[in-house]
């Protein structure tokens, strides 16, 4: 099955938006059940059985930042973060059993509290088709340019 | 310091401190000199240097340090400093090397501090001493189980004086290891909050505010393990403890002897694991049968029930959870956090990556504990602006703190022991002579101009 670029283009975009408005629960609609959603930290490719995460949630840990985010408790964001972040540069493949690989570069803008950060970093997603026209996340992997620099707040969605 | 005669007396009262602690610059530039500069911190672990050659970037308070295990095997604490012109001579936060090279005029260090050679030396026909330049040494260094401690200051208490009692707290932390080992080569959760140091702190020994900061990370933790967690109630047996010079801590013992008959127990399984570790049981049994085996049955009952620790080694360390952490003043409104999650020598790779994992879930920028910390520490220092009532409040527990057998004070775990330990103790060092610290500091100078 040959790839239609402009969809998974138009898929990492709609991902883009929703991570963007903090639009929690159709964001987390995007996964899969095995999803792996990970942010190494220091360094960008890290062995996790021997070394710390920022990130390193399957499903259920997903669901439950997702559950912690809703709840209006989670002080880091209260109030929220304001995003717009722009994808780019991205390289699309196609793996074995109709598995799409992209990587893509993006530029975060996040304002709160009066001060904006810019985050900048390279994902990588792993998508499978949901059989309905669409696709399902079932692997993806945040390199952050700073993540072996001090960090104040990573609890919106990047 | 400038002219201006701080008065610590008049900020720091038995059970209430003023707002301009944790925002006055002077009062901060003080703290530098006095607690950083010249006291005994806590700079990193043996085990993030093991073998010969290893070296890490560390700092004391503004000073740039190398830690480096020297050709000879010997862990040193070098001043990241070339002698020519200042600039200093390691970029790499972490490696192994034989020599560290100024890139500015060339010249070369050995790794045990030594200085190796100058570029073109016919220019300096023979006034220089090259025996007396070397990377200057932290004047002390001391080591307690892998624990590398520095001070600036050639004079002053003994690090075994310095530690007292909280050596009986390391000791818990490093004897969950089967093999009594802690491992730290795991990488680090690194975070920063816009509020003063000493916010930290305070909050790290804090069995007032999980409940409420973290109602959400308690939630999590329930659906997860099924474990509900009433440590942190004003009525649950866990305690908190002031063990002086600074040192304080939460002591969940009386609490965790509630649960000493189960094998499985979630406060065993906590302190091992971390909050949130899930081990299958005859995991925890192996685990359980290596510790009883390295330690008796007395000692291993007592690691079991009490070990982990929760406890802050005043002034820039702590040891909870699974992880050593480190606090790095940066500005009076600015703080840098490191925590080094660890990992056990002998535990088996499913016990040390759960862990990991276990720490994940609570720590990191994108934790579901530390960041709520972080805005509750920025909103304090926005708070504290408005100094018209300017005391913060440490009264809690006052009424019912008593003093133990061995001397220790103790409180309720929702109690403000610690925070009381920790500003009567930062009031007696701050309050130390200017004078004695600008000796201190010719002292040092006079010292190390004779030394080399």
């Amino acid at each position: 099955m040959a790839i239609d670029y402009r969809q998974v283009k138009s898929f990492l975009f709609r991902e883009a938006r929703l991570m963007d408005e903090s639009a929690y629960d159709e964001w987390l609609a995007l996964w899969a059940d095995d999803a792996l959603y990970w942010i190494p930290a220091n360094i960008d490719d890290p062995d996790p059985a021997n070394h710390i995460s920022t990130i390193y949630d399957n499903r259920a840990h997903l669901e439950a930042r997702i559950r912690r985010l809703r709840s209006g408790l989670a002080h880091a964001q209260a109030p929220k973060s304001r995003m717009r972040r722009v994808v780019s540069n991205i390289e699309i493949e196609e793996a074995a059993g109709g598995e799409i690989v992209t990587h893509s570069n993006f530029v975060l803008g996040e304002f709160r509290r009066g001060e904006q950060d810019v985050f900048i970093g390279r994902t990588i997603h792993k998508l499978r088709s949901d059989g309905a026209g669409g696709f399902r996340i079932f692997y993806k992997k945040v390199i952050l340019l700073n993540n072996d620099g001090s960090i104040d707040n990573l609890t919106f969605l990047v | 310091m400038g002219d201006r005669k701080i008065d610590y007396d008049a900020l720091v009262k038995s059970d209430r401190v003023h707002s301009s602690v944790y925002t006055d610059p002077a009062i901060f530039e003080d703290e530098l000199d006095k607690i950083f500069h010249r006291g005994w911190v806590y700079v990193g672990h043996a085990n993030e240097i093991p073998n010969r050659g290893d070296f890490r970037l560390k700092r004391i308070g503004k000073y740039p340090v190398i830690m480096v295990r020297g050709d000879d095997g010997d862990v040193r604490l070098l001043l990241n400093r070339c002698r020519h012109r200042g600039a200093t001579v390691c970029q790499t936060e972490a490696g192994n090397a034989p020599v560290f090279r100024c890139a500015y005029h060339g010249w070369t260090y050995r790794n045990n501090g030594a200085l190796a050679g100058v570029t073109y030396p016919d220019g300096y026909g023979d006034s220089l001493h090259k025996e007396d330049l070397g990377l200057t040494r932290v004047p002390r260094m001391g080591n307690y189980r892998g624990f590398i401690f520095g001070s600036v200051s050639p004079a002053g208490i003994t690090l075994e004086d310095h530690l007292g009692k909280v050596t009986e707290q390391i000791d818990l932390f490093v004897d969950l290891s089967p093999e009594g080992e802690i491992e730290v080569r795991s990488g680090s959760s690194k975070s920063h909050y816009f509020g003063n140091w000493k916010l930290q702190i305070e909050n790290t020994i804090d069995g007032y505010h999980p409940n409420f900061s973290h109602e959400t990370f308690f939630e999590i933790m329930r659906q997860r393990t099924g474990a509900k967690v009433d440590v942190f109630y004003g009525n649950s047996l866990g305690e908190t403890r002031d063990m002086g010079g600074g040192h304080v801590m939460l002591d969940y013992r009386r609490y965790n002897r509630q649960f000493a008959s189960q094998t499985h127990s979630t406060p065993l399984r906590m302190r091992v694991q971390g909050a949130t570790g899930t081990m299958p049981s005859t995991g925890v049994l192996d685990y359980r049968r290596a510790i009883e085996e390295r330690n008796g049955p007395e000692r291993a009952a007592e690691i079991l029930n009490a070990g982990g620790t929760h406890t802050l080694v005043f002034p820039n360390m702590a040891l909870l959870g699974v992880q050593i952490r480190v606090v790095y003043p940066i500005a009076p409104d600015k703080t840098e956090v490191v925590l080094y999650p660890t990992t056990l020598k002998g535990g088996s790779a499913k016990l040390n990556a759960t862990r990991l994992r276990a720490h994940e879930d609570f720590y990191g920028p994108a934790g579901f504990g530390q960041p709520d910390d972080g805005e509750l520490f920025a909103r304090v220092q926005q708070g504290v602006q408005a100094d018209l009532d300017p005391w913060l409040l440490f009264t809690r527990g006052l009424h019912r703190e008593h003093r133990d057998a061995d001397g220790t004070l103790v409180g309720q775990m929702t109690d403000e022991v610690p925070q009381r330990g920790i500003w009567s103790h930062w009031k007696k060092v701050m309050s130390q002579d200017a004078a004695d610290s600008a000796n201190a500091r010719e002292d040092r100078v006079a010292r190390a101009a004779r030394g080399r």
